[in-house]
């Protein structure tokens, strides 16, 4: 119901609702900052200095904005693929594995010599990402051959893919000559180039707006986006009116995997000469907090994305130049996630404003009906 | 080959189960007890690393092992207070505010150790005390049961008998009844004056009681100190081991163990030359396998009733 009459122009409820949003973002960025503040007053030896670094820290020179932007780039990856997997209602945690699992696997390509620069990436950005999908898509095959709980078993993979790839790169790629546990190094064919001379940015970013890109328009814009959302929404409604859902389901698992394993593919071969992981990486955790808070639209994801890297950026700054410990940061993160996805936070409040606009346009429109 | 099949069945390896299998024991009792008020909740992750954290800096500070008892099951508590409050009365996506107090209770205590140990690694330095452990008269004297059932953690014991505990707790009380009845059908519970949400908060609460149990075990007993991260996984094990056991504290008590062995197995094949890597995967593939060895079970159920 929208009504304009004038100068008073009523708002609608989705527009209130929209602006509250905005306003439970704001309290809560907010009020984590208050937190932040208040715990590095509690240890900090110079506070002022480093409020001034968690705050505008990623942005006090080139080669952290550089930093930052490398940061961004794997959460693009991770963040759209759980878009797609909680599009269709599946609550699966693998992107943590798939992200592993792709780097892993494109580093037993990525070894390999004689093989031209271009095909080269290629084929390791195949590897890695069929290595993701077969991870993503078995808790989907689980769920729907067998009716696994996707949580568990996807929590379950995670694991199995870490120590499977830790076996391989220490047992069967392992270089002595390396003096750490990490493989041998990378063919320079197969390594990601420099985008922008002189920074670290690496030409992954491209790849990584184009799979955003990629999931906005088939989640929003084709017909199997439109599966993927009904079954999401709805799946025994979806199942009645035809839809293919096992194969959907599984169909968007086996996507996402492939986009979460791209990702990791990407991270190493722009980063690193070598393969490094000791644990997992935390990139599929964050793409799961980037997809709530982009609410499932790989729109927002960028956005989200950046957020979250600046924080990481400010993280690392605080971890060079003070005492305070970072992990500042992730309570900060944690607040944050809480109270914006908390949607009844402020509810009495919202719903108290719609009351009265609503109760403002009757009156309008009554008056209107009377002249 | 064979000497690993001789050692797995000596006493010591029976009795390194039952230690290991402890704190993922209390774990999936208190996924148990959140599953029957129908919520799912991945945050014990947090709330161990809290309780664990708490249980350290109690005792450390009162010198008592009570103080660090108390003291870690009211910050474990306070954690899935956090939560219980966001899912019920704030309608948060369960998931979502699991995730936030998995990562609020690694960099929470990790800060916590930093301010009282200048340490980000472990609590050494805060000399905190220990469960002391029990030698159980007449059995202990009897040679091989005795070393298996007897000498384990005074913790371990409650653990056990919290299967027992919490089997009657569901099933026989007043108040195990009204939260499977708002687990199963909030609707109807209402219809009846049940305060739904107000069963679920108290469901959650001893959920959160039993899981912060477990992560007191890890500090105050299988380790006699706080370490960062030091639950490793074991609240999602615990998660999976509550699914497999299908709601049923019995029968999760068997997974359970099924798990403490493959982890034990894992450890002792190492000795064997079998990468340390498949000896860490093993207790998350026997779950994986196991949740579809279950399922297809319960399905043929289905079909051939």
């Amino acid at each position: 119901m929208k009504i304009k009459f004038g100068q008073d122009r009523v708002l609608t409820s989705q527009e209130i609702g929209r602006r509250f949003s905005i306003l439970r973002t704001a309290l809560a960025l907010l009020l984590a900052m208050g937190i932040a503040i208040l715990l590095i007053f509690l240890v900090s030896n110079n506070p002022f200095r480093d409020i001034n670094s968690l705050l505008l820290g990623p942005l006090s020179s080139s080669n952290r904005i550089s930093q930052m932007v490398n940061k961004w780039i794997p959460l693009l990856f991770t963040g759209t693929a759980v878009c797609l997997f909680f599009s269709v209602g599946q609550i699966n945690l693998a992107a943590e594995g798939a992200f592993f699992a792709g780097a892993f696997t494109s580093t037993l390509v990525a070894i390999i010599g004689g093989i031209p620069p271009g095909l080269h990436f290629i084929l390791c950005a195949l590897a890695g990402g069929v290595a993701g999908a077969i991870v993503c898509g078995l808790p989907g095959i689980m769920y729907t051959k067998f009716n696994v709980l996707t949580v568990v078993s996807s929590l379950m993979i995670n694991y199995v893919v870490l120590y499977l790839g830790l076996f391989i790169i220490t047992n069967v790629v392992r270089d002595p000559a390396a003096g750490y546990e990490a493989s041998y190094r990378f063919q320079n064919t197969a390594r990601l180039a420099e985008l922008i001379p002189g920074t670290n940015v690496h030409s992954g970013l491209i790849i990584a707006v184009l799979i955003v890109v990629f999931g906005y328009l088939l989640l929003h814009k084709s017909n199997f986006g439109l599966q993927m959302r009904t079954i999401g929404a709805n799946s025994s409604f979806a199942r009645y009116s035809g839809m293919p859902v096992a194969r959907v389901i599984v169909l968007s698992q086996l996507l996402g995997g492939f986009i979460a394993g791209l990702g990791g593919t990407t991270e190493v071969l722009g980063l690193y000469n070598r393969f490094g992981y000791t644990g997992l990486t935390n990139h599929g955790w964050d793409g799961i907090m980037l997809a709530v808070l982009a609410r499932n639209n790989p729109k927002y994801i960028p956005l989200a994305a950046l957020f979250l890297a600046y924080l990481r950026t400010s993280a690392d700054v605080l971890n060079l130049t003070s005492n305070v410990p970072s992990e500042v940061i992730n309570i900060i993160q944690a607040i944050i996630i809480s109270f914006i996805a908390a949607e009844r936070f402020l509810a009495g409040w919202e719903y108290r404003t719609i009351v009265r606009n609503t109760e403002k346009a009757m009156s309008l429109k009554e008056g209107v009906a009377n002249e | 080959m064979s000497d690993l099949l001789s050692m797995v069945f000596t006493a010591d390896f029976l009795g390194s189960v039952i230690r290991m299998s402890t704190p993922i024991l209390f774990v999936a009792l208190a996924a148990l007890v959140g599953r029957k008020a129908d919520v799912l909740c991945i945050a014990y992750e947090g709330i161990m690393l809290f309780a664990a954290f708490g249980g350290v800096v109690g005792s450390a500070y009162t010198g008592t092992v009570t103080g660090g008892l108390l003291l870690g099951i009211l910050l474990g508590m306070f954690l899935i207070g956090i939560f219980a409050y966001f899912v019920l009365y704030l309608h948060t996506r369960p998931l979502l505010i699991g995730l936030a107090l998995n990562i609020l209770g690694s960099a929470g205590t990790v800060f916590g150790l930093y301010i009282l140990t200048g340490s980000k690694a472990n609590s050494t330095r805060l000399g905190s005390l220990t469960f002391p452990e029990v030698h159980i008269p007449l059995i202990k004297d009897i040679p091989v049961l005795g070393t298996v059932l007897s000498g384990h953690n005074v913790l371990t014991y409650v653990a056990f008998l919290s299967i027992i505990i919490v089997q009657i707790f569901i099933y026989r009380t007043g108040l195990g009844l009204r939260i499977r009845s708002v687990g199963e059908s909030p609707e109807a519970a209402s219809s009846l004056g049940i305060d739904v949400n107000k069963t679920k908060f108290i469901a959650l609460l001893i959920s959160g009681v039993l899981a912060s149990m477990g992560g007191i075990f890890l500090s105050m007993a299988y380790l006699p100190y706080f370490t960062r991260d030091m639950t490793a996984g074991r609240g999602f094990i615990g998660i999976a081991a509550e699914s497999l056991g299908g709601g049923k504290p019995l029968l999760t008590g068997i997974w359970i163990l099924i798990f403490g062995a493959a982890d034990a197995v894992g450890n002792l094949a190492q000795s064997f030359r079998l990468p340390s890597q498949f000896a860490q995967m093993a207790p998350y593939l026997t779950t994986l396998i196991g949740l579809v060895l279950i399922s297809v079970v319960r399905e043929r159920k289905k079909v051939n009733r």
